[in-house]
């Protein structure tokens, strides 16, 4: 039987996997890393070394960023230079501790000690301005969005090296959220733009410096992005949504970027859930993806559900596929 | 290309810092207030079809808006007291328990730039919410209701059951992610629009306008 990191990396290049790759199972995530605050537990508020506020209201399912009066932190693109200031990357060692600790203790053979970075460049430009205005500041200030962009870009490598120097991951699990359910946030072309440079700068320094595997997460539409994650170097697109048309993603480009999602949270996660709509979508989603550049999965960005018991009998769903289709 | 036109294409191409001045030399030109105002609604017509149909994106749908907006401020002293340009009132807000809002707010630009005269209730309106909106405001011919979560739908239906027990005759429209035209029947809403795009001709639709 072959190794969760195995049977990964013979899933993700077309070989001789012997099961489903079972959602996170193969990403150790070192979620113990310092790093500013960009979530905060249920009905409670923070406000990070950016200036952001980050709210959890009680009863929702989870933390926003709050861009109401006064909240915003940068209200004008063209005077980012005066109201956006990065954090130091430089955090006290005692920090890294228990990061350090977790990384040793992984079985490298097993599975992929893997850094985690959240939220994306795109959602920064958006957490730290509302998206409205962000997503027009990309048209109508370009040259000063270019110029936030890198500045954030620059920070982003900063912090790359602290985690590659304390962690020294095989993997990286990398937030930022491209679009809704039903289409891409921006076009391709302003994406090509904007975030292609800003991406390939930053996952090719991960590359370089040893990490084997980047896996980006956007629970959204995509497929009009899908070549530009390759050229960026995205291995895996982890929270690809059934509103993609994932088989024909894989007939596509299967063998250059692997798929990881198919399971729509939104259909599966919710309140009144059953083990067997769980067994159902992932019936289909298996037999309609196959076993080659696919990992079925949940849509959401972490190894957890929103509601308790759905994500486990997700994973046992898939063991059944795996037993019925291996 | 006449100066109306110039205005047509500054709102479809959001050119929001030069439709002001574009608009204001129409003016000059002679062209009638509400016609220019019409040339804007047709434009953002337009743009909700290129939105629909994928030719476009959430910005540029975003600027066009803005465009219109600033178009519209210099028409407002020319127009003032003349009501005919409106549709009437919709009341428009995201349901209870739900904190979505770039869908809910596109949609209120949408019908704004349509003619409707759009009260915004925000985000998690409890269902009385939408009816005591009615009360307070005059001319209400829509209310619109958006929910983007699959937890949030029974929060959608009660809002519209609701609205729907306290004034049988309202026009109720419905849209986000999770809801369909199936649901938005067994649910009693009148209309539904699948996203921003096609949400003003679908409003405009139901009101008969």
């Amino acid at each position: 039987m072959l190794t969760k990191r195995q049977n990964l990396m013979e899933t993700i290049k077309g070989g001789q996997p012997d099961r489903f790759v079972n959602q996170y199972e193969f990403l150790e995530l070192i979620r113990e890393s310092p790093k500013e605050a960009f979530m905060t537990p249920m009905g409670t508020e923070v406000k990070n070394a950016w200036g952001i506020t980050i709210r959890w209201p009680e009863g929702q399912i989870g933390s926003f960023p709050v861009h109401d009066h006064g909240h915003k932190v940068l209200n004008d693109i063209t005077e980012w230079r005066e109201y956006v200031k990065a954090p130091s990357v430089d955090y006290p060692a005692e920090r890294w501790t228990e990061a350090i600790a977790h990384a040793k203790a992984v079985d490298r053979n097993e599975k992929f000690v893997t850094a985690f970075v959240t939220p994306g460049i795109f959602e920064l430009t958006h957490y730290l301005m509302g998206m409205e205005d962000a997503l027009m500041s990309y048209y109508e200030e370009p040259e000063a969005m270019h110029e936030l962009i890198e500045y954030l870009t620059e920070y982003e490598l900063q912090y790359a090296q602290q985690l590659i120097d304390n962690l020294h991951p095989d993997a990286l699990f990398h937030h930022d959220d491209w679009g809704s359910q039903i289409s891409s946030f921006m076009s391709p072309e302003t994406f090509k733009e904007f975030i292609l440079p800003a991406y390939k700068k930053i996952y090719g320094f991960y590359k370089d410096n040893g990490v084997e595997l980047i896996v980006h997460h956007s629970d959204s539409y995509g497929v009009n992005l899908v070549p530009f994650m390759i050229e960026m170097g995205i291995d895996i697109w982890q929270g690809v949504m059934n509103t993609n048309n994932i088989p024909e993603l894989i007939k596509e480009y299967g063998g250059q970027i692997s798929f990881m999602g198919g399971l729509h949270s939104g259909e599966i996660d919710f309140p009144d859930w059953t083990p067997e709509i769980v067994m159902e979508h992932v019936e289909r989603a298996c037999k309609e993806c196959g076993k080659h550049y696919f990992i079925p999965n949940l849509s959401q960005g972490a190894p957890i559900s929103s509601f308790p018991g759905v994500y486990e009998a997700t994973s046992e769903a898939i063991d059944k596929m795996s037993a019925e289709l291996f | 290309m006449s100066k109306i036109e110039e205005v047509k294409v500054l709102v479809e191409t959001g050119k929001s810092k030069k439709v002001a001045a574009a608009v204001q030399e129409a003016l000059d030109a002679g062209d009638k207030a509400q016609d220019i105002l019409d040339a804007m609604i047709a434009s953002m017509g337009v743009v909700g079809d290129r939105f629909s149909s994928g030719e476009i994106f959430v910005p540029e749908m975003l600027i066009a808006a803005k465009a219109m907006s600033k178009g519209v401020e210099v028409l407002k002293p020319v127009m003032a007291g003349d009501g005919s340009s409106s549709l009437g009132t919709c009341i428009m807000g995201t349901v209870a328990g739900d904190l979505h809002d770039i869908g809910k707010n596109l949609v209120v630009m949408m019908l704004e730039s349509a003619g409707f005269d759009m009260v915004d209730l925000g985000v998690d309106v409890p269902a009385e919410r939408f009816v005591e909106a009615v009360k307070e405001n005059n001319n209400v011919v829509l209310i619109a209701c958006s929910g983007l979560l699959t937890t949030t739908m029974p929060a959608l239906k009660e809002a519209v059951q609701t609205i729907k027990a306290a004034y049988p005759d309202m026009k109720v429209i419905v849209g986000g992610a999770p809801v369909t035209q199936e649901y938005a029947n067994e649910i009693g809403a009148d209309g539904y629009a699948p996203d921003a795009g096609s949400s003003a001709s679908k409003a405009k639709e139901l009101i008969g306008a």
